[in-house]
């Protein structure tokens, strides 16, 4: 097991590694975020000027030491846009982010896992047409839109909750429910997939003979068996929400996390933001693959030695 | 006996083993013309018993027809025609009138002809970056699977590394180095959608290797040129047509997504995202704008949901045969 977690860590940190080398070839290489931050029609001498104080001018290979050097402490350079350390705003926009993902996180696996049963115990009847008809909607529909009909609905018509911000537990139900429904859509299809495969094998059906109802079988002999895969998808919905839904619903609730800061890094042309913001949401996704991994193994020790 | 068990029936004579029976219709079928035939009626007769299918289906070819034929529609008015006195009119049903069907957006532009309009751009973009995906992926993959070794090796570190950091973070870094474009939009829709294919191209070639048509090409003396092209990439085609359809609907939510955080198409330019993000001021006194941009993206990517669920139903021949048992008579 220590060889295998070693192993894994390491495997994960060469992988934060080639990203980040990747992200300093976009950013350094094919351009440079002094060229970046000034307007278009700045002069070559402006530009080496900046360049001059970035210590943009110096050989690339110096260039990517420090890059990843000051990664490795860090240190992700001088924001322009805010003129304060880069690592100091992304780091405090990580709590809200996290906030925001866990949030998602309860209504996806509190979403999915009934509602797969369920579909899965009233197979091919009315409430697994509902049920699957409902995720089909989730998936279909993109997270962002989800967002505002929320608002529009519980926000702005009912008045139950803020439209936006992030004060108290109560503003975080409208974006963990904009970020979690398209992952619990998917969590649930494969939920009640894998029940309807699982009670066709003879344990299930000895269960059910034996006099256990359907239900009974499923919440207590079919859903065990496959955890391990749930807990694998929960996993990638996981990596999917750091890198794609939170980015867009913390744009439509103004959610202080860190996607909504890489996103106004852009409109400010602040590369140096970016880079940062991108590195430390690249690191999250790793962070959560390998904390799944550690979990399935934990849960079914069968899971192959890397 | 239905028509599906005439024509998956054959399979094992030219070899194929026997637990890959999606790719066994494919192969038949390029030998006779009778195969076609029957593989078509297969696929006819199979739609017809799935509501969702030729729901699917239909919902497909109107997007399709709309983001095609829309710009010679005659009962649409011109989508960037702005008429202020006219701006943020309620759809019919709300107050509003059939000028304006679904009402018009902050500046007075029509949001039926804007919706048409902007299907052109979503479809255009989503299809490209994943023609571009399947192409880049499936030939990466038939390399990896095929010749292996160390090639093999590099492909696959790079499609787990590609999954590790999702194509996103690659377009916020790319649009943050180079500004927004649409070009840029399909090149990240595709980058982050090629291992995809990469993964299950190698994983199908590696079974199919092994079966006696292909080593009976090899034993004849084709180039591995000759072998990846003719023998192997015709058996890959039905499993990475579905899997294009499964990309194309997450390839639509995410041009959408660039779009609305402003990185694709500029304005005056028109896509649904854009729209939504134009629209998400006037939430409360125009809720029509992002209301239909929204349900336009949401009903094209359930169509190719229902598309890409409906095809891998057919190509999953144990489902098949379970929805055979279940309905007789058809």
């Amino acid at each position: 097991m220590l060889r295998w977690l070693a192993k894994r860590i390491v495997a994960a940190a060469l992988v934060v590694f080639i990203v980040t080398s990747l992200v300093f070839v976009v950013t350094h290489v094919f351009t440079d975020p002094a060229t970046v931050s000034l307007p278009l029609e700045a002069s070559e001498e402006q530009r080496d000027q900046r360049r001059a104080a970035l210590g943009l001018d110096r050989p690339i290979g110096v260039q990517y030491w420090d890059f990843v050097s000051g990664m490795v402490v860090g240190d992700f350079g001088e924001s322009f846009w805010q003129s304060q350390p880069a690592s100091e705003l992304v780091f405090e926009r990580v709590p809200a982010t996290l906030r925001l993902v866990a949030g998602a996180a309860v209504v996806t696996v509190l979403l999915a896992a009934p509602l797969g049963m369920l579909a899965a115990w009233f197979q091919r009847r009315f409430a697994d047409h509902a049920v699957m008809g409902f995720s089909m909607a989730a998936i279909s529909a993109p997270p962002f839109w989800i967002g505002y009909l929320l608002i529009i609905i519980f926000a702005v018509q009912l008045g139950w909750v803020p439209t936006f911000g992030s004060d108290g537990w109560r503003s975080l139900i409208l974006p963990s429910f904009a970020v979690g429904l398209a992952s619990a859509g998917r969590l649930t299809q494969m939920t009640r997939r894998g029940i309807v495969e699982e009670l066709r094998k003879p344990y299930s059906v000895t269960a059910m003979s034996r006099g256990f109802s359907r239900s009974y079988t499923i919440v207590h002999h079919t859903f065990r068996n496959i955890a391990s895969g749930f807990v694998t998808m929960t996993g990638w919905e996981l990596t999917r929400m750091f890198t794609g839904y939170t980015v867009v619903i913390e744009v439509v609730f103004a959610w202080p996390g860190v996607g909504r800061l890489a996103v106004h890094a852009i409109e400010n042309r602040d590369l140096i933001l970016v880079q940062a913001a991108v590195v430390v949401l690249a690191t999250m996704v790793v962070v959560t693959n390998l904390l799944v991994d550690i979990a399935r193994r934990m849960i079914d020790p069968r899971v192959e030695l890397l | 006996m239905t028509a599906t068990h005439d024509s998956a029936e054959p399979a094992p004579v030219v070899g194929h083993p026997p637990d890959m029976p999606e790719t066994a219709d494919i192969s038949n079928d390029s030998e006779t013309a009778e195969g076609k035939v029957s593989a078509l009626a297969d696929l006819r007769s199979h739609l017809r018993r799935s509501p969702a299918g030729i729901a699917g289906i239909t919902i497909c070819s109107l997007f399709a027809a709309a983001a095609i034929i829309g710009p010679w529609l005659p009962f649409l008015p011109d989508p960037s025609q702005q008429s202020l006195p006219d701006k943020l009119t309620p759809p019919v049903g709300w107050g509003g009138t059939w000028a304006h069907p679904l009402g018009t957006d902050q500046l007075g532009r029509d949001i039926a002809a804007r919706l048409v309009d902007g299907a052109r751009i979503s479809l255009l973009v989503s299809v490209a970056a994943v023609i571009i995906a399947a192409i880049l992926g499936t030939a990466l993959g038939l390399v990896a699977g095929y010749i292996g070794g160390r090639l093999d090796t590099l492909i696959i570190s790079a499609a787990d590394v590609q999954m590790a950091f999702p194509g996103v973070l690659a377009g916020l870094i790319l649009v943050a180095a180079f500004g927004p474009s649409v070009w840029l939009v399909i090149i990240v829709i595709a980058i982050s959608s090629w291992m995809v294919f990469t993964r299950v191209g190698r994983s199908l070639v590696f079974t199919l290797k092994t079966s006696l048509f292909v080593e009976a090409s090899e034993l004849a003396g084709a180039s591995s040129r000759r072998v990846m092209w003719r023998h192997l990439l015709p058996n890959l085609f039905s499993s990475l047509i579905t899997l294009s359809v499964l990309e194309l609907a997450a390839a639509i939510l995410a041009e959408s997504a660039f779009a609305f955080l402003g990185f694709g198409v500029q304005p005056p330019r028109s896509s649904w995202g854009l729209m939504i993000q134009q629209g998400r001021n006037y939430i409360t006194n125009g809720w029509w704008i992002v209301t239909f941009a929204g349900l336009a993206i949401s009903l094209v990517v359930l169509g190719v949901n229902l598309l890409s669920q409906w095809l891998q139903s057919f190509n999953d021949v144990a489902e098949r045969e379970q929805i055979i048992l279940e309905r007789p008579g058809s």
